[in-house]
């Protein structure tokens, strides 16, 4: 169900679901900063074509309920992938782990602890899993997006 | 209809741009890496939990092909005329995400603003190139070898690489040789031997690994073109030295010492001096012979004076004994003569 589910919010994440169904989709995008229409510098989000390390990267998460019924307790876990440096999200509610998932807060109350047995701030680059609860309740056929960005290790 | 939500969480507010802290970027993750991004979601309905959905999302880490080639130090190279086996050092570094061969090329100026400012107008003889065997950071001949390109080269590797030369004699102080290291990506298909040259992906994105030069302008290179050098030059500080020979009569059998005149019999003492000017290498090793005229003997009582000096251009006739006469030549050998420093050579010779 889990498989299927995934595959099909890969492939079709705008089509109808059966009831009590939420969709989700995972899209990377490269941010790059290219000049605009008027000349000046925007950042743009392109397709992950040429990556290299250095490259910054947006994780686009979209969400959709697809049922009848608002879905509650909605909790949406992001595992920061090997050789990508979480460098921040602009989503509001987030909260990250520094160390694999077993603890969680806002980055500037988390601690690394150090060989010589004292700990230090954490930084965005020690981030290992990023989380958002969300508190209210998406309605049925509400969509929502959320993102966070790194950068290739 | 679709309606967009953007839900805050009452939890705690991620002020994610105030810390976001560089990562420490090498030559980064390896070409070919896919990266997976995986999602998880768990939700209720009516209360219920519901099955988790995931879902994910992968890329792969394409080729940046970047390379360095840095000249070791920032000074010229001080050579004298005729020295062989002159060293100029270099680094060569794979800021890749893969590993390369490097092809390795070292050409001379023609002409032009050398390295380190001076002008470019004589070439060395016998350029090669050796790398670093040992890791000693200084060439060891003999230990160090020849090569023509650095084999696989792994991901973010430096290695020295120096190159040998000899200078021609009779170069000058301020004498400017060039020389340019070029090194060039190169595919690290098979250990031994040097790959084809690497070529950028042209086009679309591929879904397999392209390839991106990344490397950069600095010291007039030419950015994003695979190929990355450095120069360096030789400076020659040669040894710059006159000889003056200059005699005065001593003495006469008539007049003794007071006027003495140029007559059969008087004593004439001769003062060779050597300086060498300012600005120069210090000379060693100075051999001086002079072959005494058939009509003087020498005068072995006062013998040969070394290292004396001189007041301006008149000689001082003194120094400390030394040196050797036979068979009409008088010789001896000065100590080793600085820049700006003059030394003498001083003997008498009876007329006969």
């Amino acid at each position: 169900m889990k498989i299927w589910l995934a595959l099909f919010a890969l492939l079709a994440p705008a089509a109808a679901f059966a009831a009590d169904t939420v969709s989700l989709t995972s899209k990377v995008f490269v941010e790059r900063v290219k000049p605009g229409a008027d000349g000046k510098p925007v950042t743009v989000r392109e397709a992950p074509g040429v990556v290299t390390p250095g490259d910054k990267l947006a994780f686009v998460l979209r969400y959709r309920n697809a049922g009848a019924q608002p879905a509650t307790g909605f909790v949406l876990t992001n595992p920061i992938p090997p050789s990508v440096a979480f460098t921040g999200t602009d989503d509001a509610g987030a909260v990250v782990s520094v160390d694999g998932g077993k603890s969680w807060g806002a980055l500037a109350s988390l601690k690394i602890a150090q060989a010589d047995g004292t700990s230090r701030p954490a930084v965005a680059a020690d981030v290992t899993h990023i989380r958002w609860a969300l508190a209210r309740p998406i309605a049925a056929g509400a969509a929502g997006e959320l993102s966070f960005r790194g950068v290739v290790e | 209809m679709t309606r967009t939500v953007r839900l805050l969480a009452s939890a705690s507010v991620l002020a994610a741009t105030a810390i976001a802290a560089s990562p420490a970027l090498a030559a980064g993750t390896t070409a070919g890496t896919t990266i997976t991004n995986n999602v998880t979601l768990d939700y209720k309905v009516g209360g219920v939990d519901q099955s988790q959905v995931t879902a994910s999302d992968s890329f792969t880490v394409d080729r940046k092909v970047n390379l360095t080639v840095a000249e070791v130090g920032s000074s010229t190279t001080s050579v004298s005329p005729g020295q062989s086996a002159t060293v100029v050092a270099f680094t060569v570094t794979n800021a890749s995400n893969a590993p390369l061969d490097l092809a390795l090329a070292a050409t001379q100026l023609s002409g032009g603003t050398a390295a380190h400012g001076g002008t470019d107008n004589f070439d060395v003889t016998g350029v090669k190139v050796y790398v670093d065997t040992d890791q000693s950071g200084s060439y060891d001949a003999g230990t160090d070898v020849e090569v023509s390109y650095l084999d696989q080269v792994a991901p973010d590797d430096i290695q020295t690489v120096f190159v040998v030369a000899s200078v021609p004699l009779g170069r000058a102080t301020a004498d400017v040789a060039g020389v340019r290291l070029t090194a060039t990506a190169s595919e690290a298909t098979a250990a031994g031997s040097l790959g084809s040259t690497v070529t950028q992906t042209s086009g679309a994105n591929t879904a397999g690994v392209d390839t991106v030069f990344a490397d950069t302008a600095s010291n007039g290179n030419t950015a994003r073109d695979g190929i990355h050098f450095a120069e360096d030059d030789y400076t020659v500080l040669a040894a710059s030295l006159t000889a003056t020979k200059s005699s005065r009569v001593v003495s006469d059998p008539f007049n003794g010492t007071t006027n003495p005149k140029m007559i059969p019999g008087a004593v004439i003492e001769y003062c060779i001096a050597v300086a060498n000017a300012a600005g120069s290498a210090a000379a060693t090793n100075i051999n001086i012979s002079d072959t005494l005229p058939d009509e003087t003997s020498y005068d072995s009582a006062f013998g040969i004076k070394l290292n004396g000096t001189v007041s301006g251009s008149a000689c001082n006739a003194d120094g400390t004994s030394g040196g050797s006469y036979a068979s009409g030549i008088v010789s001896g050998t000065l100590n080793d003569i600085a820049a700006g420093v003059t030394r003498t050579l001083v003997f008498r010779v009876a007329v006969n």
